[in-house]
């Protein structure tokens, strides 16, 4: 954990940032914790680039009552990249509010592991939790493991996850190609559809406008 | 509000001296080898049960893989050390010398009681029931009827003796020796379960069912069972289980193995109520199972239902390795934890075939000051193209003390395999309670309402024999959980 950097929001303090990892050196992120005051928001985005082998793993810590958290991330992986992604979400305090969405793409031989887990205290009552991670895989010798985790001590709290690891629908294919789309087309389409529900949290501006250009363009390119 | 709240205590304290219904104990003459375990114990256990010399190979090898490993402890699990020199391995009530063939009247008041009766013509029609009494079997009912079918339903010391080539065939063979540390524990120690074997083509035509009962103080059960569906045959197994209140706790460390060759359909189900401890957490069974089936061949079908109601611990996943093209297999739970009761269980799903699909829906149910989690894995190896998996584990909490937690596995190296889990975590919504008040239904009896409605995907699966039980060991589990 040396060099690890912690970042605390105070009381009413709110944060929001997005990560893009472009160089396979720039594997993690610049902070492995996120402690949270209360009445704080943060939202965090990371986007794993093609060719980035990374180890994003961060723990929050919610200590502050209706502090809200939103974690979420989108990986393109279409070669040989190793990702994992580590999430431990921490309610230790009552009504607060965390969303995670992870959605990533792995093709080639890469290899994606998502760990996630939501820990809501005894006591932490009113917390609304929820985690969803979403996978698409695209070739034979990709992989892709993923492992939700729930521990919860508290009765009055709705908390979920969802976990899938899938393909492209061909049904929607189908209804492209009939339509004089090609294929190669289509899949693109597929794709950045797919990892667009990510996005659509980030408040509109030039910044996100980039963001999205970058990720529809390696989608394009890479697959 | 605060009249609900008063109505609600009121029947948590008529409640809190709720009893365990199957806590009595059988006072008959039994027969104990020494405490503790080592070579020699095992080949004492051996030779009471005379088996051929392979068979104790087989322990010995089990015994020495055993001393090498460790106690799991992975698990989302609190277990207090075990001395396992401290456990009486083999205890077998006494056979009568004037009247060797027939059951201990003793023993078939016994089971009587727990509603299992052991003669045939009393018997629920339709079901065939192996009994187990600590570490033997006491009695196999129509056997005559199954074995007109070409069927074979005894206990496992039997079919070592009257058919050693299945037994020696598929023994060990979907759950190796080694394969964990209860397993190999259970592989040396093992004392009686059932053996059942289904012939081609045949649908078995009364369910089968052990009932399994442990008895006698200081002891621990380790019962072994096999079932075989050979080519196309359908069977559907139930498994019961209950023992004594006693303020120690006692071990329950199975092994269960499941064949299904091709297009074969099998069933299994189970109604897990071990004494669970009192509302102090102070003894109960800590149940240590390993139960895994293969669908061998294609088009094979396994399913298991199960209700998990009692035990101070649970550890247990029934698991299927889906080897046959086509093959399918369903996971259905409720497990219900109560006072300081802890359960981790869940399943395991090996997608090696082609096409195969898998459905698991987990129920867990928490209470009091008990820990339940879900613990899954679903695996797609890179054969498995086209497979499918659904998983659903939901988490029901009763109170602000207890814990549900849901740990999935899912790991997919086949690009046309399909994956999907979902798990949610909630409480019974004052809404529902308020509907139901306000009907007139009290609180207790709307808790259980809802209960029961939860959970009707899985007790909608079992056997008709068996869902009436589980839905009333569901409403007595929970009891005194509301407020």
């Amino acid at each position: 954990m040396e060099g690890k950097r912690t970042i605390t929001l105070a009381p009413g303090e709110s944060l929001q940032r997005v990560f893009m990892l472009r160089d396979p050196a720039e594997n993690t992120l610049p902070f492995s914790r996120l402690v949270l005051g209360a009445d704080s928001n943060a939202d965090i985005t990371v986007v794993v680039m093609p060719g980035v082998s990374c180890d994003v793993s961060l723990t929050v810590d919610i200590d502050g009552q209706n502090a809200g958290c939103t974690v979420q991330g989108v990986y393109i992986c279409p070669g040989s990249e190793n990702v994992r992604i580590a999430v431990d979400m921490n309610h230790n305090v009552p009504r607060c509010t965390s969303r995670q969405l992870f959605k990533g793409l792995a093709g080639g031989a890469s290899r994606v592991d998502f760990y996630g887990k939501i820990i809501v205290a005894q006591d932490a009552q009113k917390t609304e939790a929820y985690q969803e991670n979403h996978n698409l895989l695209l070739s034979d010798d990709a992989k892709v493991n993923t492992r939700p985790q729930l521990e919860i001590y508290a009765d009055d709290v709705k908390c979920s996850h969802g976990a899938t690891i899938g393909r492209l629908n061909e049904e929607e294919q189908f209804y492209m190609r009939s339509r004089g789309i090609s294929l190669q087309d289509a899949r693109v389409l597929q794709m950045i559809s797919f990892v667009s529900p990510v996005f659509r949290h980030i408040p509109e501006s030039a910044v996100k406008g980039e963001i999205v250009e970058e990720v529809e363009r390696a989608i394009r390119n890479n697959f | 509000m605060t009249m609900d709240e008063r109505t609600e205590k009121d029947i948590l304290q008529e409640i809190a001296g709720q009893e365990y219904e199957h806590g009595f104990v059988t006072d008959v003459e039994q027969e104990f080898i020494p405490k503790g375990l080592n070579e020699d114990i095992i080949r004492l256990i051996s030779s009471k049960k005379q088996e051929p010399e392979w068979l104790l190979e087989f322990r010995l090898d089990a015994f020495r893989r055993w001393q090498k490993m460790k106690m799991p402890a992975w698990a989302h699990l609190d277990i207090p050390e075990i001395d396992f020199q401290d456990i009486i391995y083999y205890a077998a009530p006494k056979k009568d010398s004037d009247r060797p063939k027939e059951i201990d009247p003793e023993l078939e008041k016994t089971f009587d009681k727990l509603g299992i009766p052991l003669n045939e013509r009393a018997a629920l029609a339709g079901v065939a029931v192996d009994a187990v009494f600590d570490s033997v079997s006491v009695t196999t009912t129509f056997r005559k009827a199954l074995a007109d079918k070409g069927i074979i339903f005894c206990s496992f010391s039997e079919a070592v003796r009257e058919h050693p080539d299945l037994v020696r065939k598929y023994l060990a063979s979907v759950v190796p020796v080694g394969d964990n540390f209860y397993a190999a524990l259970n592989s040396a120690v093992f004392s009686d379960g059932s053996f059942c074997y289904i012939p081609k083509g045949v649908r078995c035509p009364m369910e089968l069912s052990s009932y399994f009962r442990i008895n006698a103080k200081g002891t621990g059960q380790f019962e072994r069972t096999l079932i075989v569906a050979d080519e196309g045959s359908y069977v559907s197994y139930m498994e019961g289980c209950t023992a004594p209140m006693r303020d120690e706790n006692q071990l329950h460390a199975a092994v269960v193995e499941i064949v299904v060759e091709k297009d074969a359909e099998v069933k299994y189900s189970t109604v897990q109520n071990w004494y669970p401890g009192d509302a102090q957490g102070r003894g109960g069974i800590f149940n240590f199972v390993t139960k895994r089936g293969i669908c061998k061949g294609s088009g094979s079908h396994l399913s298991w239902t199960q209700v998990e109601t009692g035990s101070a611990i649970t550890w247990k996943y029934p698991s299927t390795i889906l080897k046959g093209d086509n093959s399918s297999s369903e996971f259905y739970s409720v497990a219900v934890t109560n006072n300081f009761q802890q359960a981790d269980t869940g399943t395991k799903m090996i997608h090696v075939g082609k096409n195969t699909r898998s459905r698991i829906i987990s129920k867990g149910i928490s209470a009091g000051h008990s820990q339940n989690s879900y613990r899954g894995l679903v695996k797609m190896l890179p054969g498995a193209d086209n497979a499918r998996n659904y998983s659903q584990c939901d988490s029901l909490l009763i109170g602000d003390r207890c814990g549900a937690h849901t740990f999935p596995n899912i790991e997919n190296a086949n690009r046309t395999a399909v994956v999907e889990h979902e798990a949610t975590t909630s409480k019974i919504s004052e809404d529902q309670l308020f509907y139901c008040n306000q009907r007139g239904i009290g609180p207790e009896e709307a808790v259980g309402l809802i209960v029961n409605g939860y959970a009707r995907e899985v007790l909608s699966k079992l056997p008709m024999e068996f869902a009436v039980e589980a839905q009333k060991l569901l409403q007595v589990s929970l009891e005194g959980s509301v407020g």
